[in-house]
């Protein structure tokens, strides 16, 4: 075919002939009407098996509306950075989207009434969810009295252990109660594999780098970085013993090491795993899932009991991580935001396949009675984890979320670092900690000329 | 003839509106996302964000408190140190690896130069997340094949190993690339030069000083100074390899500590301000620089 133009003869020549060209055809796909389809939902989504759940979902919520069109998008770890902008700019916001538990708290800076994310109190409370749901999960979502959003799951940790290895060492897990039994029987199973005169086999791996681990014992504890009315509590009495406590595990019982790698979940942490070099770790829910996909050559080899506890009859769990859905202040149908709110977080069908594949419990108690919680799990050696995790559930402890989280969570990891290398008692930590982080408020109330927050929740 | 006198005005007019029309289109971008994000984020560093709606005016509080903040000056400190391992290792080794690459000598030249240079295609995530792996303290590479000083060294893991792995990181994945630039160099040296030197009884050594050095001057130049600006500009390596710069701050960097100021700390004022600083040091440092290798020097 011949071109009926002579090509050379464009100003230029050929190149910015085609540039030309190219720029005309991009202009028609920017500037074409959108397909027209009813309603549009946008939904922002950062974690990838969520969205892979709600791939499957989606289309059997837009059979249930005809009408409307929801348009997922995965933006994965930078969703958080992205919805933070959108927010500030007031501009390109999704309707609909889901906030991991750490990043939630920048979000209620500022007046409570400029939170870019809608109260859904009112639409909880008419429709009598709140009493359907384990009530102290709303409090990493909620703030002021506003409840932004709903919660995803409930994150209930037991404590994992191998069976085989703890039973050569003569001790029988089931019947650990409190965390003096543990210290007990982790002294009997820590032991030097090769005769250097090093202990290599340790009964717990925890994390002495980032908050993970002593938030967990703290938060069991009935403890926290701050309190409902968003004091910071960090330097109390439970704080400090709480990371003596996880200090004396490594330093003077020496039966704790530090992860491998950076986190729980890296590659080298699960090498050691599979070397026995690991006898027991704090696992939530969707660590087990992880653990499952990650090292499936493991299956049969743990075993799961509730958490030991501060003391006899004591709360054997705690919680760890967390994600919610929220509508934002950009929503133009807040209605309908609202139905597929509850389609992707309360319907049955849709919570068992999420149990199947992530293993997370949700937190809609009515959901528990399905038979899939109480199947044996190939991975526990057929013990049914579900049927544990959600004994545990209704003891879940509240973690009060707070705008500061994120700083005070940044200087904490430094705490608990030099805490455990011993480069500060875990009280000298932690009072400066309380310190800087109350200076930090006071500064920012000053300057923005508000009061102490009173019992209320009211300014 | 009134026509006439409008139509050469309007020539006369276009002829001197033309030129400003075809760079247009830069300058036009240019403020667009360059000059207007710069004003606009040198307004900001004297406010404070009061949440997503409103902002506070707080004069020069921001740099007040940025002169004492510890952590800043742990990260403008490990900033530094990271420049300081590019100047005195990384480049080096780039160099050396340049003159290896160009002598006669060596065979199989065009895939060591490739094989060299490939690391630079890697994503700094990727390069970060296999690292980690070489660097873990028990099960990694590092320490189990090479035993260094008689002992386990926690690289990740204790603070003051922590920026010597980021710049070992760094020099793996970016001498390479500074190799290219010496290479482009060495080859733009007139022979004619060494053999009137080999002529004048000048050994190897004595060529290198005397005529390879001076001859890549513009070029050593060049690479210091952008692999200066690439340093103090460091985020992506150290954020993945120390998981947000951890152990208590020992991998954090000026940018790093920027990026959770703005978007985690929700402080945008005090992101701006660090950005404002960075841009003062990153200047007087690439100034000087250019000064001390004589750049500015008249020929």
């Amino acid at each position: 075919m011949r071109i009926p133009y002579d090509v050379e003869s464009f100003p230029l020549g050929k190149g910015p002939m085609v540039m030309l060209v190219l720029f005309l055809i991009s202009c028609l796909f920017i500037f074409a009407p959108a397909e027209e389809k009813g309603e549009n939902v946008e939904f922002w989504i950062f974690a990838n098996t969520h969205y892979e759940e709600y791939q499957a979902r989606v289309p059997i919520f837009e059979a249930l509306h005809p009408e409307v069109n929801v348009q997922l998008i995965n933006y994965g770890g930078t969703m958080h950075d992205k919805l933070l902008t959108a927010l500030l700019s007031d501009f390109g916001a999704p309707d609909v989207v889901e906030v991991e538990i750490t990043s939630i708290g920048r979000f209620l800076k500022g007046d409570i009434d400029e939170v870019g994310f809608v109260d859904l109190r009112p639409r909880l409370e008419s429709e009598g969810w709140m009493e359907k749901l384990v009530v102290s999960r709303f409090t990493p979502w909620s703030y002021k009295g506003k409840i932004f959003g709903i919660p995803h799951d409930l994150h209930p940790v037991v404590l994992l252990y191998r069976d085989d290895l703890f039973k050569a060492a003569g001790v029988e897990m089931t019947e650990i109660e409190t965390w003096n039994d543990f210290i007990a029987a982790g002294k009997k199973a820590s032991r030097d594999l090769d005769g250097d005169g090093k202990i290599d086999q340790y009964a717990i791996v925890l994390d002495r780098r980032t908050e993970s681990d002593y938030f967990n014992l703290l938060l069991q504890r009935g403890g926290g970085f701050f309190d409902a009315d968003g004091n910071v509590v960090i330097d109390s009495e439970i704080a400090i013993e709480t990371l003596e406590f996880l200090t004396s595990l490594f330093n003077q019982h020496k039966i704790a090491t530090p992860v491998y790698g950076t986190w729980h979940g890296d590659p080298s942490n699960f090498a050691a795993m599979q070397d026995g070099k690991i006898l027991s770790v704090l696992a939530p829910d969707w660590y087990v899932g992880i653990l499952k996909s990650q090292v499936p050559q493991m299956a049969g080899k743990w075993k799961a009991i509730g958490m030991p506890a501060w003391e006899v009859e004591g709360r054997r769990t705690t919680t760890r991580g967390g994600t919610m859905i929220g509508i934002t202040k950009q929503c133009k149908n807040p209605d309908l935001a609202w139905d597929l709110l509850k389609f992707a977080y309360f319907d049955k069908a849709g919570l068992i396949n999420r149990y199947e594949t992530t293993r997370i419990i949700p937190p809609l108690k009515d959901a528990w009675d399905a038979p899939i919680y109480k199947e044996p799990d190939a991975y526990l050696g057929g013990q049914p984890l579900g049927e544990l995790f959600i004994e545990l559930a209704p003891d879940l402890p509240p973690r009060y979320q707070n705008p500061y989280w994120s700083e005070a969570a940044d200087l904490l990891n430094d705490a608990i670092f030099n805490a455990v290398t011993e480069k500060q008692t875990p009280r000298e930590a932690l009072t400066e900690l309380a310190e800087k982080v109350r200076a930090l408020i006071a500064k920012d109330q000053e300057r923005w000329g508000e009061g102490i927050i009173d019992e209320n929740g009211t300014e | 003839m009134k026509m006439e006198r409008n139509r050469s005005s309007f020539w006369h007019q276009q002829q001197k509106i033309a030129p400003y029309l075809f760079i247009a289109p830069f300058y036009i971008l240019f403020i667009v996302f360059m000059g207007y994000p710069l004003i606009s984020s040198l307004i900001l560093s004297f406010y404070e964000m009061r949440g997503f709606q409103s902002r506070i005016f707080v004069g020069f509080a921001n740099f007040t408190d940025l002169f004492r903040d510890p952590i800043f000056w742990k990260s403008l400190w490990n900033t530094t140190y990271f420049a300081l391992g590019t100047l005195v290792l990384q480049l080096p080794i780039a160099l050396l690896l340049a003159i290896l690459l160009n002598a006669k000598f060596v065979k199989g030249k065009n895939f060591l130069r490739l094989a060299f240079f490939a690391p630079v295609l890697v994503a700094g995530v990727f390069v970060a997340i296999i690292f980690n792996l070489i660097f873990d303290q028990r099960a990694g590479l590092i320490n189990n094949e090479f035993i260094l000083f008689g002992k386990e060294i926690g690289w990740l893991s204790e603070g003051k190993y922590v920026m010597p792995a980021v710049i070992l990181t760094g020099v793996w994945q970016w001498a390479g690339f500074n190799m290219i630039y010496f290479l482009a160099g060495l080859q733009g040296i007139r022979q004619e030069l060494y053999e009137a030197a080999a002529v004048d009884g000048a050994n190897w050594w004595q060529s290198f000083v005397h005529i390879t050095l001076p001859s890549l001057r513009p070029v050593i130049a060049f690479v210091v100074v952008v692999s200066m600006i690439g340093s103090f500009q460091l985020f992506d390596l150290p954020y993945i390899l120390t998981n947000g710069g951890e152990p208590a701050d020992a991998g954090s960097t000026i940018v790093m500590y920027l990026y959770k100021n703005g978007f985690q700390f929700m402080r945008l004022g005090y992101a701006a301000t660090i950005g404002w600083v960075l841009f003062i040091i990153i200047a007087i440092i690439s100034i000087a620089q250019l000064k001390l290798l004589g750049i500015f020097r008249e020929e």
